[in-house]
């Protein structure tokens, strides 16, 4: 379970602040398929990166599970987020010189895994994202929507708590968003993962079963989407 | 590319200092066979004062060199200062009264004559070689007879009328211009002196030399033994010098090596800035990454800094056997003492120097740009993706 208590944001921009986050407060329950949706500006990618702890609030606290990650050294929440915390980035983000099964590999390398346990679970997603034959591919020999399934398998192949993706479906046409959100929806139902998405992609609101609306950098609304 | 930089700055900082070196080695080596050699033994008089008088006595001194090991060579002198006249001109010079047997071991004025023959063919008049820049000023060539005038042992003016046989001409022009051989027994009997002032050795082994200049000052004190440092203290400064030039030389090329690898390697960072931020989301901790970026500019001096050692090492060690031909500077290079073809010379030792060098610098050059990617935080580097 992910707990957000009255967190808040300002960022320093020359002569003046922007309040990016304004005291926002939610729980996403493990296993949820949630949007956090508003306009360009209104903080949602601000609110992700806080609780992925790749940045810190200035107040209020994010709890993961039990865990505070405020009370984190650089470090240890380094090796938290190895551990449970996975990354979905709008531009794919691979590494260019490594094969789609070496993008998904490389996280239980820095985890440790034995190449036993790597192999399998590597193969294991590149199937679950329908890319178990293009997995000596590398980045630039394969299509944006084949990138970032491979982006959706590196994020899941360490076994995460939940999964952050900002606007994952903004370089993609359309089969490929559905494609990508069947894979997203399927893994969601299959592994219990939890996933937050940052997005004004109405594709993928549609198929949210949780719509938080930012605004200004509050919550303006949180409604299940009993549709989806 | 960097790895083309680095090998062609490494080459060519090696091949400037292997040049200057090969330089610094020739300028001694032709001193030390056409006039130097590596002892001399005087009388300390003879030294202070230049009197003909002060000849070296020691009758044991001969034996003494005939039976040493240490010694390959020896040529005994008897140096008159004398002044020459021809028909055509006239000038100071030293006359050497030598054997030629004995000499042609120790200096190579011999290989340096117009004629191969050296002293070996002459008529009746006593035989004189004489260099060709003093030919110049005599208006003089081989057969021409030369008038030389000088004071004998006892202070009595004494004339001798030699006729030239040969003439020679070293890497030295101003030697040349002040040294004239005749033979020692010619020479002893206008001097009236049976001694010589001049002993010069050439030692079995050239690391030797100061082991044997010691061996002969302590065993024969009242005369003085140098080397050939001592002799043409300027050879010795050269060698200092070079070593100077060479340390500035590897200080230049490491700082050049080390700015590249810097400005290459804080390039390759912020280039990734993308990729290092989402290595830092992902969980890649900075002791991770810090090394990773300093195994990659420790990959590339692996790779660069071996081709430019080794293509530097080809292109010497050719080099040194078929010599770089600078004839069109001839004559600059004579006139301090040089050969008009270089043979660049760098020892072993300097490679593996280099080499140790070339690997420490790119450890430490990419220091730098290794914590500047610590620096970076990744929700700034990904503000545009995530």
């Amino acid at each position: 379970m992910i707990r957000v208590k009255n967190i808040r944001k300002t960022y320093s921009n020359g002569n003046f602040n922007v309040d990016a986050v304004q005291g926002v407060s939610l729980e996403i329950n493990q296993g949820e398929f949630t949007a956090i949706v508003g306009p360009s500006g209104s903080g949602k990618t601000t609110l992700l990166n806080l609780i992925g702890g790749l940045d810190v609030p200035n107040s209020g606290e994010i709890l993961i599970g039990e865990q505070n990650i405020a009370e984190l050294s650089e470090n240890e929440l380094i090796d938290f987020r190895l551990h449970h915390i996975g990354f979905v980035f709008q531009s794919y983000n691979l590494i260019p010189v490594l094969t789609a099964k070496e993008n998904v590999e490389f996280l239980m390398l820095l985890q440790k895994k034995s190449e036993s346990e790597r192999n399998e679970r590597t193969l294991q997603l590149l199937k679950a994202v329908g890319l178990e034959n293009q997995t000596d591919k590398k980045p630039n020999e394969m299509s944006g929507g084949q990138q970032q399934r491979v982006a959706v398998a590196r994020a899941l192949a360490s076994k995460p708590d939940f999964v952050l993706a900002d606007e994952p479906t903004a370089n993609l046409d359309s089969a490929s968003t559905q494609n990508l959100l069947n894979i997203m929806a399927k893994l969601n139902k299959e592994e219990n993962t939890t996933f937050v998405f940052s997005t004004h992609d109405q594709r993928v609101i549609d198929r949210a079963n949780r719509i938080i609306t930012i605004d200004d950098g509050k919550v303006v609304s949180d409604v299940r989407n009993t549709i989806a | 590319m960097l790895i083309a930089a680095i090998a062609i700055g490494i080459f060519g900082g090696l091949a400037v200092i292997s040049t200057a070196n090969g330089l610094t080695k020739m300028r001694q080596k032709n001193a030390i066979k056409s006039y130097v050699s590596h002892l001399q033994i005087h009388n300390p008089k003879y030294l202070k004062y230049g009197n003909v008088i002060d000849v070296i006595s020691n009758s044991k001194l001969e034996d003494f060199l005939n039976k040493s090991k240490e010694v390959a060579a020896f040529s005994k002198r008897l140096k008159i200062e004398s002044f020459v006249e021809s028909v055509g001109g006239n000038g100071g010079v030293i006359l050497n009264g030598i054997e030629p047997n004995n000499e042609r071991l120790v200096t190579n004025i011999f290989s340096q004559c117009i004629n191969n023959n050296y002293f070996n063919k002459f008529g009746k008049r006593p035989p004189i070689i004489i260099s060709e820049k003093l030919a110049k000023r005599l208006n003089a060539e081989v057969g021409t007879s030369i008038k030389c005038s000088f004071t004998d042992i006892r202070g009595e003016p004494s004339l001798g009328v030699f006729k030239i046989i040969n003439i020679f001409s070293t890497s030295n022009s101003l030697y040349d211009e002040v040294n004239a051989f005749v033979l020692l027994k010619d020479l002893a009997v206008l001097a009236k002196e049976e001694h010589v002032h001049e002993y010069a050795i050439i030692a079995r082994d050239a690391k030797n030399v100061e082991n044997l200049r010691n061996n002969l000052s302590s065993n024969f004190k009242n005369l003085q033994t140098d080397s050939w440092r001592a002799i043409a203290p300027e050879l010795g400064y050269a060698d200092k010098m070079m070593e100077i030039v060479m340390t500035l030389f590897l200080i230049i090329i490491m700082l050049a090596l080390a700015f590249g690898i810097i400005n290459t390697m804080l390039m390759a960072v912020f280039e990734r800035k993308k990729e290092i931020g989402m290595l830092l989301s992902v969980g890649m901790n900075k002791r991770k990454i810090f090394w990773m970026i300093l195994w990659e500019s420790i990959c590339l001096a692996i790779i660069a800094g071996p081709i430019g050692i080794l293509i530097s090492y080809g292109v010497i060690s050719l080099f040194s056997i078929i010599g770089i031909n600078v004839a069109f500077a001839a004559d600059g290079l004579r006139s301090v003492g040089l050969d008009s073809t270089i043979y660049p010379s760098l020892d072993n030792k300097f490679y593996w120097l280099m080499t140790a060098l070339v690997i420490i610098t790119s450890i430490l050059s990419c220091i730098y740009p290794a914590r500047k990617a610590l620096q970076l935080n990744p929700s700034e580097t990904l503000r545009t993706s995530v």
